[in-house]
């Protein structure tokens, strides 16, 4: 018998794997037996060490885990609320600048403006939202804040 | 065990925290074992306990109940370990805790106790994906698909992780470890 043989007997027996030559050769090689009784010793002694988790580990990891489940679900909520503000924003966004192009044009219309000059003044009423913000982001560190701050 | 499977998982899906306390209760000394021979600290082992069942949590929608939760439980906690340890700075190993003592009422059940510290012992001396190996085929009684799945290996090197660690814990079995 090579030592290959042995080497793949073994292999077998720690892995728990069955081969039709496998028990024959178990019973003309007494070093594999040994070691085939040598490994079920070892399973059965690293299932006896005894290693448990005390209550302690295992209330703290359930508050853990509670505790973040409610952060989650807040971080959830809050994301649910913009997510409708965003929406809520795109469509009145839409109505308004439809409502809007039409109120100009008819106006233009009226007191015949040229296009150009009504659609100019839609593009100013479009921006003057985002014109805002920015000045009073620009503001911020200025007396602006410094107001608040008092 | 596959409707068990699925029941996990829509209730992780729904962050169910009757569920997680559950599961925390049902897995606390295997997974709790598995991360001790992993890492080979029973401190660090408890903090990974910890993080592996808030990713649980925060990863639960990913579970699909296909997989075994087991299995997939025990794949979050050798990634966080892994985490863990490349982040961590290299610390000589600590002893692991004492196997708890009884009054022996037979002198096999002595017998074994010996044999089992002698292991564990051994355990300690051992490359930690041996142990690793070990831990997961003779502690936990995973098949050996499931076990190459867990570790992220092919099946012939959990079969010679496997082997290469029984020969390496004969010295201790035999009584005859440094």
């Amino acid at each position: 018998m090579s030592g290959d043989v042995h080497e793949r007997a073994r292999m077998l027996i720690a892995c728990g794997e069955q081969e039709p030559w496998l028990s024959e050769h178990l019973d003309s090689c007494a070093a594999c037996r040994e070691f085939a009784i040598g490994t079920e010793r070892t399973a059965r002694a690293l299932r006896a060490i005894p290693i448990t988790a005390g209550w302690d580990l295992v209330s703290t990891t359930q508050m853990r885990v509670r505790q973040r489940a409610r952060e989650l679900q807040l971080r959830q909520e809050r994301l649910a609320a913009i997510w409708i503000c965003c929406a809520a924003v795109t469509l009145m966004a839409g109505l308004t600048v439809a409502a809007l192009w039409s109120g100009l044009a008819w106006l233009g219309g009226r007191i015949s403006l040229a296009a150009p000059v009504w659609q100019m003044s839609f593009v100013l009423f479009s921006l003057l939202p985002t014109i805002v913000t920015a000045i009073l982001l620009l503001a911020r560190g200025t007396h602006l804040a410094d107001r608040e701050e008092v | 065990m596959a409707d068990e499977n699925t029941a996990i998982a829509h209730g992780l899906r729904r962050r169910d925290p009757d569920l997680l306390d559950r599961l925390i209760e049902q897995y606390q000394h295997r997974l709790l074992r598995y991360l001790i021979h992993l890492t080979g600290r029973r401190e660090q082992a408890e903090d990974l306990f910890q993080e592996t069942w808030i990713r649980v949590l925060e990863r639960g929608s990913q579970y699909d109940g296909r997989r075994d939760f087991t299995s997939w439980l025990f794949t979050i906690a050798r990634n966080l370990a892994i985490d863990n340890s490349r982040r961590r700075q290299p610390e000589p190993a600590e002893d692991l805790d004492a196997p708890e003592t009884s009054a022996p009422s037979a002198f096999d059940l002595t017998a074994r106790r010996e044999q089992a510290e002698r292991i564990d012992r051994g355990m300690q001396h051992l490359p930690a994906e041996y142990r690793e190996a070990l831990a997961l085929r003779f502690q936990e009684e995973m098949p050996l698909e499931e076990i190459a799945r867990v570790i992220g290996a092919p099946l012939g090197t959990v079969k010679s992780r496997i082997y290469r660690g029984l020969s390496a814990l004969e010295p201790w079995l035999k009584g005859a470890g440094p």
